[in-house]
């Protein structure tokens, strides 16, 4: 049963709520009504909630500035084809870890999560050479590469072995019988049931890879190559200064996506990482 | 249909023996259940018959043919699992037609054998549901569909009835009774309810500690069992169980009090248990005096618990008595229906 919560502590715990929203909803809040405001109004104190003019031709400059179709479209593959990538070695990887018996499974398993501990400062160096001794440097194939089989990656198989884990035997058992073998079962069975892990995975792979920022300036060069986040630096004025309100625009439309992307799976996004007994 | 050997089959966890040799003979057609307390290996022989589990040593044969080595979608074998194991995102229709599928059937085919095994256990209604959708029972009667669809040479039952409720389960065992009857399939069936046993089984195999302890009909099991354990474990309420010895034909208790023996018993120095089942017991002038402790009537018959001495006798009365607690009754054994056992090796005598 249910406890039941009086009204009047709903009121309390609503009112919390709202108050907790203010520094998750301001920030964004914040970015969308600055980019259609005049630059000088941006900083103005007290701050202005709402505009006191519009000025949309920022959207447009944005286009004007940079080959920003083209860093939308770069930003765009790179993290589905990481998502698709990611899914696909962390689902099998995930599976194996849970299911097969193999000799160390637990200490290899281990060592992998041990990757995770290791930040991306620490091995950018180490890698943009070895990119740049396989020609790879200022092309995206180290921004698909290094998620795909990096920290991201084996965060993703943490969290599907921790799903395959709950999974009953039994059920592996009677597809067993009825004739499946070890990749059917995976492809049949255990896989359409890790949906929500599986979507989780695939929601914060797209998050991670989409908002990248270390990798693509480290690995890319040309402007017609950056991805996003790196595009959004260089609006810049002939001193360096940045272009706010061109930038927050920008910075919108980045955003845009993954916002609906996030309000349309949220539910997937959750359950998922319920499976893993992680909290976000 | 197929018949199933056992020879002398092994089961070890590194130095753990679980199954101590087994032998066993289960003819075309049979239904035989293996019964036994928790942990008592019956469900790892189970297992090891489905292939899902490896043997250490001996051999399976399936229809003559050694089976040690096949993976189990080559043993040609259906298995209705405990908690059901259906597929929960297919619908009872994919779920019942799922290893033809992996078969090569021909879709009109599985649907023909779906139709068939759904309107012999009246799923017809449901082959749209998910399992989800489905009570205990229904979902039980869709593993079992899953099982017939196919059919196999062997079908086995792991306790398929231990999630449901009493009155389901009494339901149930009848539907599988009848489904055998009907399909005439050499089934195994696990369980580690023995009323279960009795009401199924064509053949019992008693199993304890990984040993068979006895294999024979259900009545031959009650009637004879072959030691303490089974004497002890088939039937219920559990036969009484008194220690003494056996002189001047009479059998004596370690207090002194006598009962008498079956015609035909020699004495012997050897101490003996003598076990008799509470529902041959009967109110007599003569014999053992208890002294009451509960008394349940439950209306077709009296169960009364007592006590002679430390020692706790159970009693089942048809005609309707019903002495106070506290008071003092004599009962006396059928001795037609008398079992001694060796107290050192537990083994039958009589």
């Amino acid at each position: 049963m249910k406890a039941e919560i009086s009204p009047r502590m709903k009121v309390i715990l609503y009112g919390l709520m709202c108050v907790l929203l203010i520094p998750f909803v301001f920030p964004t809040w914040w970015m969308v009504t600055s980019s259609v405001k005049p630059i000088s109004d941006i900083f103005a104190f007290p701050p202005q909630l709402l505009p006191q003019s519009y000025d949309w031709t920022t959207y447009s400059k944005v286009f004007e500035l940079q080959p920003f179709v083209k860093q939308y479209w770069n930003s765009a593959y790179i993290a589905a084809i990481v998502t698709i990538g990611t899914m696909i070695v962390s689902s099998m990887a995930g599976y194996a870890f849970a299911r097969i018996k193999f000799p160390f499974a637990n200490t290899i398993f281990m060592i992998v999560l041990l990757g995770l501990l290791i930040p991306s400062e620490v091995t950018i160096v180490p890698l943009f050479q070895m990119f740049l001794k396989a020609g790879m440097v200022n092309t995206h194939w180290p921004l698909v590469l290094v998620p795909i089989f990096g920290a991201p990656s084996v965060f993703a198989t943490f969290v599907m072995r921790q799903f395959f884990v709950t999974l009953p035997v039994e059920l592996e058992e009677a597809a067993r019988v009825d004739g499946l073998g070890r990749f059917k079962i995976f492809r049949k069975i255990a896989l359409p049931l890790a949906r929500p892990a599986l979507a989780s995975v695939a929601i914060f792979t797209f998050l991670h890879s989409w908002n990248l920022y270390l990798e693509p300036i480290v690995f890319l060069s040309s402007a017609d190559k950056f991805t996003l986040p790196q595009a959004l630096t260089q609006y810049t004025d002939a001193y360096g200064g940045p272009m706010w309100n061109i930038q927050l625009a920008a910075a919108t439309l980045t955003a845009l996506p993954v916002l609906i992307v996030f309000i349309i799976a949220q539910k997937q996004f959750v359950e998922g990482l319920a499976h893993t007994g992680l909290k976000g | 249909m197929a018949d199933v050997t056992l020879s002398r089959v092994r089961k070890s966890y590194g130095a753990l023996d679980i199954i101590h040799g087994a032998d066993l003979g289960i003819r075309d057609g049979e239904f035989v259940v293996l019964v036994g307390p928790s942990g008592c290996g019956k469900s790892t022989l189970l297992r090891m018959i489905a292939g899902l589990e490896t043997i250490t040593g001996g051999d399976i044969r399936i229809g003559g043919r050694v089976v040690n080595d096949l993976d189990p979608k080559d043993r040609d074998i259906a298995m209705v699992f405990q908690n059901y194991a259906l597929y929960p995102h297919m619908t009872v229709a994919t779920n019942m037609g799922f290893s033809l599928e992996h078969r090569g059937t021909s879709k009109a085919e599985i649907a023909g054998r779906v139709k068939w095994a759904a309107d012999i256990l009246g799923l017809s209604q449901l082959l749209d549901r998910y399992p989800r959708q489905l009570s205990g029972g229904q979902r039980q009667r869709v593993a079992m569909g899953r099982a017939i669809v196919r059919n196999p040479q062997v079908f086995l039952f792991d306790e398929p009835l231990s999630n449901l409720d009493a009155k389901l389960r009494v339901q149930m065992r009848a539907e599988i009774k009848e489904l055998h009857q009907r399909l005439k399939t050499t089934t195994v069936y696990v369980t580690h309810d023995q009323v279960e046993a009795m009401t199924m089984a064509d053949k019992i195999v008693v199993m304890h500690d990984g040993y068979v302890e006895q294999v024979g009909a259900p009545l031959e099991l009650y009637d004879y069992p072959a030691n303490v354990f089974v004497a002890g474990f088939i039937g219920s309420p559990s036969m009484n169980f008194l220690n003494g010895r056996v002189e001047a034909g009479r059998f004596v208790l370690e207090d002194g009090h006598k009962l008498p023996l079956p015609a035909g018993v020699a004495d012997t120095s050897e101490k003996v248990i003598y076990g008799v089942r509470p529902e041959h017991l009967t109110i007599s002038a003569e014999g053992l005096p208890l002294t009451v402790t509960v008394v349940e009537p439950t209306g077709s018959e009296t169960q009364i618990i007592a006590r002679h001495g430390a020692q706790t006798i159970v009693c089942i009365f048809r005609d309707r008595v019903l002495p106070k607690v506290g008071e003092t009754i004599t009962v006396a054994p059928d001795l037609s229906r008398v079992h001694l056992f060796s107290e050192s090796t537990g083994r039958r005598l009589s």
